[in-house]
């Protein structure tokens, strides 16, 4: 891994510049707030500045292991709040554009089993899916190995796909419990 | 059937942020690092800077309780999955033995007793910057064969060292396969090709810790009681003990509330002395969960009262499901 490079101002507006962006997409694809998206990707920002000495090189990882710990802490921190809000397709319908393409029959269908789907499967799916890693940087960003994170992509799609069959009519799980077993 | 290409070609068109426009930040990079280095440390702890309300999708917040996953072995259909060497034979796993393994009694009376018996760890006459665990997991997840009858895991070893803002290293090993049963270890011998992948290295795979917020688990009865989620009953308590031991370092007067709050969840029920995987001797509580057909076990340090370890087995076949063994627990000020 090696010893970071210089990590100045000049350093992070470069980080700031190349993965602001991307972080503004992970809020948006987990989040109902187009405001509290770039919020999320400014404190992922503070944070890498403050700890900028453990940046890797291949930093989106890493970046995005922290956006998913700040929406946990914020979970965590509101989980007793009568008003947190969910996403619901209608949300989810909302944000993904102006084109209106997302709307049709196939990628409601997606939403829909996506949201019957487990939080690890769900995030292993949008990790490789939307954010586009490979499976070792999804292991990266949930704190598994890569024989982990291959496995549980495997189930991932296996319930997915049972969970598409199973449409429509279907009603949504209910929340149950946020666990992220052995999350870091 | 499809690995990581083929699921962003089926996820990517119901990608919400896929035509989303972002645009150009609205503070700059230099506010930032003003807003970081403004809110860094206060005295030593960091000021934590009220953010406006995030939400969060409800599907995040979905997951079955004491779920145990199982799928279909690697083959074609695992084209993430790097070139491996094949599975070595390894261990058939068989249940702890319990002291009381027909009618045991209810666990509060014991459980209350013990609470009010412990003694320190070695950790409590401990300091330094970082919490150190050093467990060895097996079971999560499960693979199983295309007919459903055969199961193996890999067993891991991990070791991290957290500080109390969430940062640190992790250090994780695949080890050894183990099997549930003895039909399943000759079947995955017999499979060759088809058998899961293991990575065979004895290098760790090293993580660094992005931060978080780590809250020290409170010894207020009715904190813990939240924290451990006793409201979902004795199974989601027991996953959530395993979770609390396994991420901090659980002072004296917090094991014993633990135990306290525990005896007072129905559905506890008292084994006894055991012996732990790692041949500790400890007593054990188990919480049967017959519409789940499940099994939570936990392990405690007669002594101390600590968590050596925690288990989820199936009822009919009984069968292990996952286990976890708390190998080490300390305070250090050096990362490995």
């Amino acid at each position: 891994m090696g010893p970071p490079k210089k990590r100045d101002e000049g350093w992070f507006t470069s980080l700031y510049a190349a993965e602001y962006e991307h972080m503004v997409r992970y809020g948006l694809r987990r989040l109902a707030d187009r405001d509290a998206s770039a919020e999320l990707a400014q404190e992922v920002f503070v944070v890498a500045w403050r700890r900028r000495a453990e940046v890797p090189e291949r930093s989106l990882p890493w970046l995005y292991g922290v956006a998913r710990r700040l929406l946990a802490n914020q979970w965590r921190s509101r989980r007793a709040a009568p008003d947190l809000l969910p996403i619901t397709d209608v949300d989810l319908e909302r944000l993904a554009g102006s084109s209106g393409a997302d709307t049709s029959v196939g990628v409601a269908d997606i939403w829909t089993a996506l949201a019957n789907l487990n939080d690890l499967d769900q995030e292993i799916l949008r990790l490789v899916g939307w954010e586009e890693l490979t499976v070792s940087e999804a292991a990266k960003v949930l704190g598994c190995t890569g024989a982990t994170a291959a496995v549980r992509l495997h189930r991932a799609r296996r319930r997915l796909a049972e969970a598409m069959s199973d449409r429509p009519g279907q009603t949504r799980r209910s929340p149950v419990l946020m666990t992220i077993r052995e999350d870091l | 059937m499809f690995g990581a290409e083929r699921t962003r070609t089926l996820l990517g068109p119901a990608d919400p942020a896929r035509h989303a426009v972002v645009g150009p930040p609205l503070v700059s990079a230099r506010e930032l690092i003003d807003r970081a280095d403004a809110t860094e440390t206060v005295a030593g702890r960091r000021r934590v800077r009220p953010t406006r309300r995030v939400v969060l999708a409800a599907g995040t917040l979905a997951v079955a309780v004491g779920a145990v996953a199982v799928l279909q072995p690697f083959g074609e259909g695992a084209p993430d999955t790097p070139d491996e060497p094949a599975a070595a034979a390894g261990l058939v796993l068989v249940p702890v033995a319990y002291q009381f393994d027909a009618d045991p009694p209810a666990a509060g009376p014991q459980l209350r007793m013990l609470a009010d018996k412990i003694k320190d760890a070695a950790y409590d006459h401990q300091s330094g910057r970082y919490m150190y665990h050093h467990s060895k997991l097996w079971g999560d997840p499960v693979m199983t064969s295309a007919d459903g009858r055969h199961h193996v895991a890999f067993a891991s070893e991990t070791k991290v060292w957290q500080a109390a803002d969430g940062t640190g290293n992790q250090a994780s090993s695949q080890l050894e396969p183990q099997y549930p049963d003895q039909e399943s270890r000759d079947y995955w011998e017999r499979e060759g090709s088809a058998r899961p992948a293991a990575t065979g290295t004895p290098a760790p795979s090293v993580i660094p810790l992005p931060p978080r917020e780590l809250r020290p688990p409170s010894a207020v009865p009715s904190e813990l009681r939240e924290l451990l989620k006793v409201e979902y009953g004795a199974g989601a308590a027991s996953k959530e003990v395993s979770t609390l031991y396994g991420r901090y370092v659980v002072p004296r007067a917090t094991r014993a509330a633990v135990l306290r709050v525990l005896a007072d969840v129905p559905g506890f029920r008292w084994r006894g002395q055991v012996t732990d995987r790692a041949g500790r001797h400890g007593v054990a509580v188990t919480f049967e969960d017959r519409e789940h057909d499940q099994q939570s076990l936990l392990i405690f340090d007669p002594k101390t009262g600590e968590l050596l370890a925690d288990e989820l087995l199936t009822l009919s076949p009984v069968r292990i499901s996952s286990y976890k063994v708390i190998l080490d627990t300390a305070w250090t000020d050096r990362v490995g």
